[in-house]
């Protein structure tokens, strides 16, 4: 099997995000960036898929020099080849991003493209889909369980309530939820082997992002937690604002 | 080798009043590949501790789990130091103690686990092993198929390590050694399968006759060493500590390590690298620590007021955060000289260790005080912290030990020095009196302030603090051997002083050298925090060494000295 994953550098989820003063942006000096949690799932996956099946699997990010950092971390979980699509910066415009790998992953002929059903810092959840148009390959989103049938995919997603079964042909796409497996640890021997991979470097044009970001803010800030009593007696008053005042439970 | 006569050494130079600067400056920058390489290490070890390793359970079992050691296997944690040639990971000295900073700062008893088999336990057949013996077993210690542990200590030999009793008697028509003898307080004695054992033989000396000598050597568990019963200890407690018993033990000759009758050395020099890694746990540890209380004196609020608000609270804080820059500063300092391969670093790791144990002791002291009643309950991790802590200072030398060595490796150096420009004169204890007027030139010579490279304007005043009292030091250390003589050697008061004195200017000249560069890499403006915690440091610093060595000649140490005889008599306190 030829796998692609697609993957994502973002902030990792313990940074402290500072807003610049422009509110376009954050502050990007202090942060720590990892490899997207949910692109894990993806990389951990093409990595048992070729652990059955024999094959190999390559791995695609777009972004400015930082994010080689990513690619190593995913190729350390034992991935063998990689591909940077040296820009700038990363697109605001998923449409952007989706365009410029889709321009890469023609150039390889894919069985399977795999990435993370989304990024934890934008948060679109638009690249596997739009990639899955712009390719015109069946995408599989948000699933949990994966299994390979000669060139059948078989798909269990996460819908609203439940779970959908879904069964579509390769070349296809994934995007990969929570659950879909337990990422491997990278050991000191793949951190050693991935440095020795030469990761490839592309150069795209890119198109010109069709949205702009306005504005960013922070979450409201909390509002003080309230403390209702102490031991057992507090119980039924606890409850009682759960139910009324919070409606958290019924 | 940390010791070599010919590597120049920063503090020893110190004593003698030369400053050597390119030993210091710039401060050291981690290669960006290892640094990417780190990284990564350092996550994975994040994601794997979060997901397996529970301390509080861990210390509460008194057993550190044997899936959790089979996945620090399957990490490569056991090979980090090994080179690649013998399949580790060939880490430089700077890694590997980041790394055991990291682990430490999930598990002070899995840091020792990795560190107990690295920095001391496999360490000897590192320096001083033979081809054939690094074939032999460096791979299985890389990947911890054999963990290994050293063996120094016995029942009568602690801090005076030269008088062990454990005997080896060659047996030259069998090709073997028979060991005999008990070594206690071992660190991973009850799960390694490799020692680095120190036992003493008879060898003929050249004119000297017959004469006990310490060898090293390498015994692996199959060879027939048994193991005590594990030791019930205060903290660390997921560790295996154990006495080992050696009864009629049959080693090859081949794995005598080292020379033979030269033990001694193998064993300090193996000492003299390993405390630094030591050093670096005891950082994460305390970092882990103020992470930890900083949310509660945010959250817990009295008279109406978070804690943290309180002025007493937030310099507790501040100097728990001073210490660990400190530290940090000398640590990856000394780190950096090891890596360098032709230093002299004996005195540095000596006082790193030191300064990073004593701070981590103080850190979890003060984080546990800060979370009150809380922090002496066993539901919180304040305890733990404090108990697994109190064993870095006793073992790997003792700090008193440390300081008494620090001391005394500077003033040799001086005498050694001494000697040599003195040739004249027989006695180079007696010959100094004779030689004060031209030390005093000589030092005023060469450490002047045109010595020491320019450091940024802002650092200036600190930097001539240091200048200050670094000639101090050495004018003290001159007059006391003047003063006393051999006797100088009894003289341990006044050797923890300076000791004490010499820690502090380490530190200085660390912090000053780090914030220089940090400058020159960043700018003033993106090193402001630094600035701030090396001029609190130097000037907390400076008067300590400046309060250190006025107490070498004004001092109450004689009165001290006679109430620790009248309470010796009186056998207890009696007024």
């Amino acid at each position: 099997m030829n796998i692609a994953v697609c993957i994502k550098q973002v902030p990792d989820t313990e940074t402290k995000v500072k807003i610049t003063e422009d509110k376009k942006w954050i502050e990007e000096g202090e942060i720590n960036f990892i490899l997207n949690p949910y692109d894990e799932f993806a990389v951990e996956e093409a990595l048992k898929l070729i652990e059955a099946n024999g094959g190999e699997v390559t791995i695609i990010s777009l972004g400015p020099d930082r994010v080689t950092s990513a690619i190593r971390s995913a190729l350390a979980m034992g991935a063998t080849k990689a591909i940077h699509i040296k820009t700038d910066n990363h697109p605001l415009d998923p449409m952007t991003t989706a365009e410029a790998l889709a321009q890469v992953l023609r150039e390889g002929s894919y069985d399977l493209i795999l990435l993370g059903k989304q990024a934890i810092d934008d948060d679109h959840q638009q690249i596997g889909p739009i990639l899955s148009e712009k390719l015109g390959i069946p995408a599989a989103n948000v699933v949990t369980k994966l299994d390979i049938n000669g060139d059948k995919v078989l798909a269990e997603r996460q819908i609203e309530g439940g779970f959908e079964k879904i069964e579509c042909s390769m070349p296809a796409i994934v995007t990969a939820q929570r659950g879909l497996n337990e990422p491997r640890y990278a050991s000191l021997k793949g951190i050693m082997a991935a440095k020795k991979i030469q990761i490839e470097e592309k150069t795209v044009t890119l198109a010109d992002d069709n949205i702009e970001i306005l504005e960013i803010n922070y979450p409201p800030e909390k509002p003080a937690g309230k403390i209702v009593g102490k031991g057992a007696d507090a119980v039924p008053e606890l409850i009682r604002l759960l139910k009324e005042e919070a409606k958290v439970i019924s | 080798m940390a010791e070599k006569k010919d590597h120049p050494s920063f503090t020893k130079s110190l004593f003698s009043g030369v400053f050597l600067d390119e030993l210091v400056f710039p401060y050291p920058i981690m290669d960006k590949e290892e640094e990417e390489n780190l990284n990564l290490i350092r996550e994975t070890i994040h994601k794997f501790c979060e997901a397996y390793v529970d301390s509080a359970e861990f210390d509460r079992q008194e057993k550190f789990p044997d899936d959790v050691i089979n996945g620090m296997k399957e990490l490569g944690l056991f090979g980090l130091v090994i080179p690649e040639e013998y399949g580790g990971y060939g880490m430089s000295t700077t890694a590997y103690v980041k790394i055991l900073e990291e682990v430490a700062s999930f598990d002070g008893s899995m840091a020792l686990i990795i560190g107990a088999h690295q920095s001391i336990g496999l360490k000897g057949l590192l320096l001083y092993g033979t081809e054939e013996q690094k074939q032999k077993y460096l791979p299985k210690l890389a990947t911890g198929e054999m963990i290994a542990a050293f063996a120094l200590t016995e029942p009568g030999a602690g801090s005076d390590a030269a008088g062990i009793k454990t005997r080896a008697v060659r047996d030259e028509e069998k090709g073997l050694y028979i060991l005999n003898g008990n070594k206690l307080w071992i660190t991973n004695g009850g799960i390694a399968d490799f020692f680095t054992i120190f036992a003493k033989e008879e060898i003929d000396v050249p004119g000297e006759g017959k004469k006990d000598k310490i060898s090293a050597f390498i015994v692996t568990r199959d060879m027939g060493v048994q193991s005590g019963k594990k030791e019930e200890k205060m903290g660390i407690r997921a560790t295996s500590t154990a006495e080992l018993i050696f009864d009629n033990v049959e080693v090859p000759i081949e794995n005598l390590l080292g020379e033979r009758g030269k033990g001694f050395k193998v064993a300090m020099e193996i000492l003299n690298t390993g405390r630094v890694g030591l050093a670096g746990g005891n950082i994460g540890g305390s970092k882990f620590a103020l992470k930890y209380v900083l949310n509660h004196v945010k959250e817990r609020h009295q008279f109406g007021r978070p804690l943290i608000s309180f002025e007493i609270i937030r310099e507790k804080l501040s100097q728990i955060a001073l210490r660990i820059f400190a530290a940090e500063s000398m640590v990856y300092l000394t780190t950096s000289l090891i890596d360098r391969g032709d230093i002299d670093y004996s005195l540095e790791t000596a006082m790193c260790k030191v300064y990073a144990t004593d701070t981590l002791w103080r850190n979890a002291n003060d984080c546990l005080q800060m979370a009150g009643g809380i922090g002496y309950s066993r539901e919180y991790p304040y305890e733990q912290w404090v108990r697994d802590a109190r064993i870095n200072m006793i073992f790997e030398g003792t700090n008193e030990i440390l300081r008494i060595f620090t001391t005394l490796s500077g003033l040799q150096e001086r005498g050694e020095y001494l000697k040599k420009i003195g040739k004249a004169m027989n006695d180079p204890i007696k010959g100094f009196g004779l030689l004060t007027d031209y030390a005093v030139h000589y030092m005023k010579d060469r450490l002047t302030k045109e010595h020491i490279p320019d450091v940024h304007p802002i650092l200036a005043n600190d930097k001539s603090h240091f200048e200050e009292w670094a000639k101090n030091l050495h004018i003290t250390a001159e007059r006391i051997l003047v003063k006393y003589g051999k006797d100088v050697i009894k003289k341990q008061i006044i050797q923890w002083r300076i000791a004490e004195a010499a820690i502090d200017l380490f530190g200085m000249i660390a912090t000053i050298s780090r914030v220089d560069q940090c400058i020159k890499l960043k700018g003033e403006e993106d090193c402001q925090k630094m600035i701030t915690l090396c001029k609190a440091f130097c000037s907390g610093a400076w008067r300590r060494v400046r309060r250190n060595i006025l107490m070498v000649d004004k001092n109450q140490d004689h009165h001290l000295l006679n109430i620790s005889d009248f309470i010796a008599e009186d056998e207890g306190y009696k007024v």
